[in-house]
């Protein structure tokens, strides 16, 4: 299938982006990697007028360190992340999740704001970002903003993000050294998109804790009992069960079948078990 | 005599392979042609609906096509032979009706693709929507609707095929199993879809029609019959063609279009299908239920086979053969390769709105293999026996053969036991089994299981006769031309896409000439250089066509020999072929020399010898009911009893196809029909909803199994050579695809054996695997405990 | 229509492209380069993987019009490649295709895991294989070729 009729400016700053953005009549797209874009556009399930690319914007690719945190920009790829060629503040983490996302032709191009903002229910980076309580920093008109990756996503396909702004950059908070984490990807086939997924992440130094599972049918899923019990460094696994079944039942606008529970069940245990060995 | 080392049963490298690494393959649609526009389809969204009307934008006229602006195209219809059969008309733009969703309703042109599905989409449809018919096994005698009104019910055949006495069988039984198998509908899926150009040439006063296809004579056979034209006047050519596995053997709608268009239009034009007109319109295959009852003695001696197949074969047949010999195919190959006395098999193939069915690599054995292989080791467990030893209990043992089973096959010959013994060797099962006992420490279970069959293959007219065929593809044909320099062609009308018949028919030719293979030309795929052959398909090539490839070769040996014989005065009889000479007692003469000679000098030619060196042959094996390849598949797997994951381990093939002309291509072709039988036995479905609506759109949704999925797979050889064919040679392209469902169902039975679950439809997905597990659980609660609670 | 510059093959090339098209169209239907070709175009089956930047993607996903300035490399432009060259011989020794169609992109990909040392054994060169669908030859001889092309490649060079 080909794609239909568009038009496409690539705009020199971000300042630039944001005018375009701000003015386009019709329906307008940011185009960063495309991985996702442009497959939706080959099927004609998607059909913007203009395309503003976005994806060599010096501002979004760039890294920046701070003491506790690393700005990654939004155009970052999943390769540089996979390839350790960004500093690395999630102890191993980020790079573990890069490398497992799609095909590395697929890596190469899309970026993590793309990924953010396309807001899949089975996309790896919302959960990962809301996990590391990371902050998606904004640029619009009325000029930026940063909000918690936690809920930035809200709904399939749908974030926080207004019509008129650009996500600049993710702010991950460091890790500190005694922070565990657990990572797990149930997919049919490698590269293809999660059956389950879970992130477990722990940080006594920061007080922090917190179990996200993803593929969900929804936004990113907190499991907030059995993060409890993990920040308590629970080690009864029937307690972990119990806590997973409840956080799953509790999650009232979901709808899983049963197949379904049993592997966002699995999914998630496993993740602990990955922090607690 | 034959050249000196072995060419046949060396693993040369392909020929075929310098273009493909290079990138300059020429596939059809790398091909232009000046002035082409390119065709993009409007499809139907529904599954069954009357068309009330066709509105197409007055800017769009002339480049927008319906059938209406088509008439002379005919429309499609099987000729069969076989009484009872219903066939039905399809037009290849639909006329007042669509009968599946994908079928082509409109042709627009565009000087590009993404302009001329800018058309499509402006193209608007006037349907009233019809209820569809989607379960061939319920709807097979109409009920909520019938796919063809004039049918009075939805069934394109109905037959019983039996032997013995089941009756009897069924009262003799110490055991009876009774079990229902669903191999669900998927596609064959090339990486290469189909694409036709079409373009006429003023010069020759020709149709030429390039297109992916495997059968290119058939092709035009089909085009001179729907569009009313005299096959002198039509070419095709199949290029480089990019996978085909079946579904390109048959005719397509948009085959007979293209060609009606480059008419109408007096333009070259080309269609290049797209991912998803591959997964919605090209031939689906597989689409099997089998319920099926073993009756046996309390050894586990399979007495009787009770079945009732329905194939569900989509809204219309497909040219030539028609959606037949499905359903034909899996009752005559359910008894497998077991001595089994009484047998009844009823089979019912079923219209339905969907897309048609097609042939796809092994065609209805796999269902069969499925069922039989799965019931043989149900029956071993109520037997309390090991199902290896129950397999080798009941096969057919070698001296019994020739053999004709119950349902009509004449197994001719082949050590069905040594290929279970020499696949458990491969596996080393005692050691599987050591590891089963040991238990793994991430809570897995791991499971072994096998699967065997015979595979009819090479099978000439008789069979296909026996079978009420339209057309009987029983034999092959080829051309050997050597030019006037001594160098050889060989034209054949088979079509190489991925065999590398380019290189072993080169090999036939080097051993009866003895020429270097590396000065052998091989053209195939094109009506015009090549006689009249059926194509590549049914895991015939290489003993049809390279029976015709020796047969033309010796013909024109025998001429070298003759003329040689002349040059070097000497007798006709004391000469022989070797290192491209022909060799007398005393010296010898190039074929180079003598081609020279009955070109360019016929004056040195000995009398009553015409110039040229050209010979044509046809072939057929001395035995009409084909000749049987086998083998036992096992599978190794770990089954994950949280998430249903199923991990493939290890997989081992111990085959006989008896003498291989090029053994690394003949595994090739082994691993390459697994890793089909791989995807068939976990991954590929297409699903359709109750609105007649497929589910499987991309390759996102339809999974094909990667390297990052499979292990390397394993192969033993047996050799049983064959009696009647050339050189001993049996077909065997299909054989790999055949056994994996079974042979994997078998091992996940093995694996959940303590939990007492078993999976008996393909797909096993995870949401199969873990509904079997809560079912087998809710059934004997405590059975098989829980799985590991916790991990080391 | 926007006007592109970029490098294609090493030579610098400028047309007037529409921005909906794809590059695997542009390089396949403007520039006469069929060598890379069209499976899916929605990025699973990789046959028509190419570098852009010495870095393999996918042309059915990427703009021709966002490839202004940039270098793009197809199989066509691996000719005198070496390591290529080493590829291509393991792949005909090792019989690693039978259609052929998804062989430039096998390729390709089989490159890039050698050059950035990811094609140390049969599990790496698997999981970096998990791009490119093939439907002939059951992997086996593929992962095989690649392996032993590696290893060739690895023992001539002088450090990674």
């Amino acid at each position: 299938m080909k794609a239909p009729a568009v038009a496409y400016v690539r705009p020199q700053s971000l300042d630039e982006a944001v005018a375009v953005l701000g003015q386009g009549a019709g329906e307008v797209q940011l185009l960063a990697g495309g991985q996702s874009l442009l497959a939706l556009m080959n099927l004609r399930l998607a059909a913007p007028d203009l395309l503003i690319d976005i994806s060599r914007l010096p501002e979004l690719t760039a890294v920046g360190e701070e003491a506790e945190a690393v700005i990654l920009g939004a155009c970052v790829t999943h390769a540089m992340v996979e390839d350790g060629r960004i500093p690395d503040p999630s102890r191993g983490l980020l790079p573990r999740v890069a490398a497992g996302l799609a095909y590395r032709a697929v890596r190469t191009r899309g970026t993590l704001g793309g990924s953010l903002a396309l807001a899949d229910p089975a996309g790896e980076w919302p959960c990962v970002f809301a996990a590391l309580a990371a902050e998606a920093i904004l640029c619009g008109r009325a000029g930026r903003r940063s909000l918690p990756c936690a809920g930035f996503v809200t709904g399939i396909y749908e974030t926080a993000r207004a019509a008129d702004e650009i996500i600049e950059a993710v702010r991950v908070p460091k890790l500190s050294a005694a922070a565990r984490w657990g990572y797990v990807k149930l997919a049919r086939k490698t590269g293809a998109f999660a059956s389950a997924l879970a992130v477990a992440v722990t940080d006594p130094g920061r007080g922090h804790c917190r179990l996200v599972l993803g593929a969900a049918g929804g936004p990113p899923l907190f499991l907030a009992q059995t993060a409890a019990l993990i920040g308590a460094d629970c080690r009864d696994l029937d307690a972990y069960r119990l806590a997973v079944a409840a956080d799953l039942a509790a999650a009232a606008d979901r709808h899983f079948e049963e197949f379904e529970m049993q592997l966002h069940t699995a999914a998630a245990l496993r993740a602990i078990h990955q922090v607690l060995a | 005599m034959a050249h000196e080392p072995a060419v046949i049963g060396a693993s040369l490298p392909r020929k075929e392979d310098a273009r493909h690494l290079e990138g300059r393959g020429q596939f059809t649609a790398d091909i232009t042609v000046p002035g082409m526009l390119e065709v993009a389809f409007v499809r139907s969204p529904h599954a069954h609906a009357r068309i009330r009307a066709i509105a197409v934008p007055p800017a769009a006229k002339g480049r927008v096509f319906t059938a209406a602006d088509l008439p002379r195209i005919k429309p499609i219809r099987v000729a069969t032979q076989t009484e009872g059969a219903k066939s039905p008309l399809w037009p290849p733009l639909a006329g007042e009706r669509v009968r599946f969703v994908g079928e082509a309703i409109a042709a627009c042109l565009a000087p590009t693709r993404a302009e001329a599905e800018d058309l499509a989409a402006a193209v608007s449809v006037d349907f009233e929507v019809l209820p569809p018919v989607v379960d061939a096994v319920r709807e097979r005698h109409g009920g909520r609707a019938l796919v063809h009104e004039s049918w009075g019910d939805n069934l394109y055949l109905e037959r019983v095929l039996e032997g013995g006495d089941i009756a009897a069988a069924a009262r003799a039984a110490a055991i009876t199993v009774t079990r229902e198998f669903r191999m669900n509908r998927q596609s064959g899926l090339p990486l290469e879809g189909r694409a036709v150009i079409a373009w006429y040439d003023h010069r020759l006063d020709e149709l030429v029609v390039h297109a992916s296809t495997q059968t290119p004579h058939m092709m035009r056979v089909a085009l001179a019959e729907f569009l009313e034209i005299e096959a002198r006047r039509i070419r095709v050519v199949a290029p480089d063609v990019g996978g085909g596995f079946g579904p390109k053997a048959r005719l397509y709608p948009e085959e007979i279009v293209l060609a009606a268009l480059a008419l109408a239009c007096e333009r070259p034009v080309r269609w290049v299908e797209d991912r998803g007109e591959h997964l919605l319109a090209a031939a689906h295959a597989r689409d099997h239920h089998c319920r099926l009852t073993a009756y046996a003695d309390r050894d586990g001696r399979i007495l009787g086979l009770d079945a009732e197949i329905t194939v569900d074969a989509g809204a219309y047949g497909m040219w030539p053969q028609g959606p037949y010999q499905e359903a034909a195919m899996a009752a005559r190959n359910l008894p497998g390769p077991y001595a089994i006395p009484h047998y009844r098999a009823r089979h019912y193939t079923v219209a339905t709105n969907k897309a048609p069915l097609g042939p796809y690599r092994g065609v209805g054995r796999p269902g069969a293999c499925f069922a039989i292989e799965r019931i043989i080791d149900e029956v071993a467990r109520a037997a309390g026996r090991d199902p290896v030893e129950t397999r080798v209990l009941n096969m057919v043992p070698p001296e019994a053969m020739p053999f004709t089973t119950i349902a009509g096959l004449r197994l001719d010959g082949g050590d069905y036991r040594a290929s279970v013994k020499l696949c458990a060797e491969l596996l080393d099962l005692p050691a599987v089994r050591a590891r089963q006992q040991r238990g793994e420490s991430d809570g897995r279970l791991i499971g072994v299981g096998f699967a065997s069959f015979a595979e009819q293959t090479a099978h000439g007219a008789a069979e296909f006769v026996a079978r009420g065929a339209a057309i009987i593809p029983g034999y092959e044909s080829c051309t050997a031309r050597m030019l006037t320099d001594g160098s050889l062609v060989l034209m054949v009308g088979i079509q190489s896409h991925g065999q590398g018949l380019e290189t072993t028919l080169s090999q036939i030719a080097a051993h009866e000439l003895g020429i270097d293979p590396d000065r052998i030309s091989v053209r195939h795929g094109d009506t015009e250089s090549t006689a009249f052959g059926f194509g590549t398909f049914a895991s015939r090539s290489m003993v049809m066509a390279g029976g015709a490839v020796a047969r033309a070769s010796r013909l024109l040996r025998d001429k070298l020999c003759r003329i040689g014989a002349h040059l070097l005065q000497c007798d006709p009889a004391a000469v022989r072929v070797a290192d491209g000479a022909v060799l007398g007692p005393q010296g010898q003469v190039a074929f180079a020399e003598i081609a020279r000679i009955a070109h360019l000098r016929m004056d040195g030619l000995p009398a009553g010898t015409d110039p040229l060196l050209e010979a044509s042959a046809t072939y057929e094996p001395a035995v009409g009911t084909g000749v049987f390849s086998y083998a036992t598949h096992g599978a190794v797997v770990a089954v994950d009893p949280e998430t249903g994951f199923v991990e493939l381990v290890d997989y081992a093939v111990a085959e006989d196809c008896g003498t291989m002309v090029n053994p690394m291509i003949v595994e090739g072709q082994i691993r390459g029909g697994v890793v089909q039988g791989i995807g068939t036995a976990l991954y590929e479905e297409i699903p359709y909803d109750e609105q007649g609506q497929p589910q499987a759109g991309t390759l996102a949704d339809y999974l094909v199994p990667g390297a990052a999925e499979l292990p390397a797979i394993r192969i033993g050889h047996l050799h049983t050579p064959a009696t009647a064919t050339e050189y001993g040679i049996k077909g065997m392209g299909e054989g790999g695809a055949v056994a994996p469902p079974a042979a994997i169902a078998n091992a996940v039975r093995d694996a959940l054996a303590a939990l007492g679950a078993e999976i008996n439809e393909t797909p096993l997905t995870p949401r199969r695997v873990l509904t079997a597990i809560a079912k087998a659980r809710a059934a004997a609660p405590g059975a098989g405990g829980h799985p590991r609670a916790e991990r080391a | 229509m926007t006007r592109i510059r970029l490098t294609l093959n090493g030579a610098t090339i400028e047309e007037e492209v529409p921005a909906r098209l794809a590059l695997a169209d542009f390089l396949r239907e403007r520039r006469h380069l069929t060598g890379t070709h069209l499976g899916c175009e929605h990025g699973v089956c990789g046959a028509c993987t190419v570098l852009i930047d010495g870095e393999p993607a996918r042309a059915c996903l990427v703009l021709a019009v966002a490839c202004d300035g940039c270098a793009v490399r197809t199989i066509e432009g691996f000719r005198d490649d070496a390591a290529m060259a080493a590829l291509r011989a393991s792949f005909h020794r090792r019989h690693a295709l039978q259609c052929g169609f998804c062989t430039p992109g096998m390729l390709i990909t089989a490159h890039d895991l050698i050059r950035r040392g990811k094609a140390g054994g049969e599990r790496e060169i698997r999981d970096g294989l998990a791009g490119n669908l093939c439907r002939c030859t059951g992997y086996t001889n593929i992962v095989a070729a690649i392996a032993e092309a590696a290893a060739q490649l690895g023992a001539s060079r002088h450090g990674a």
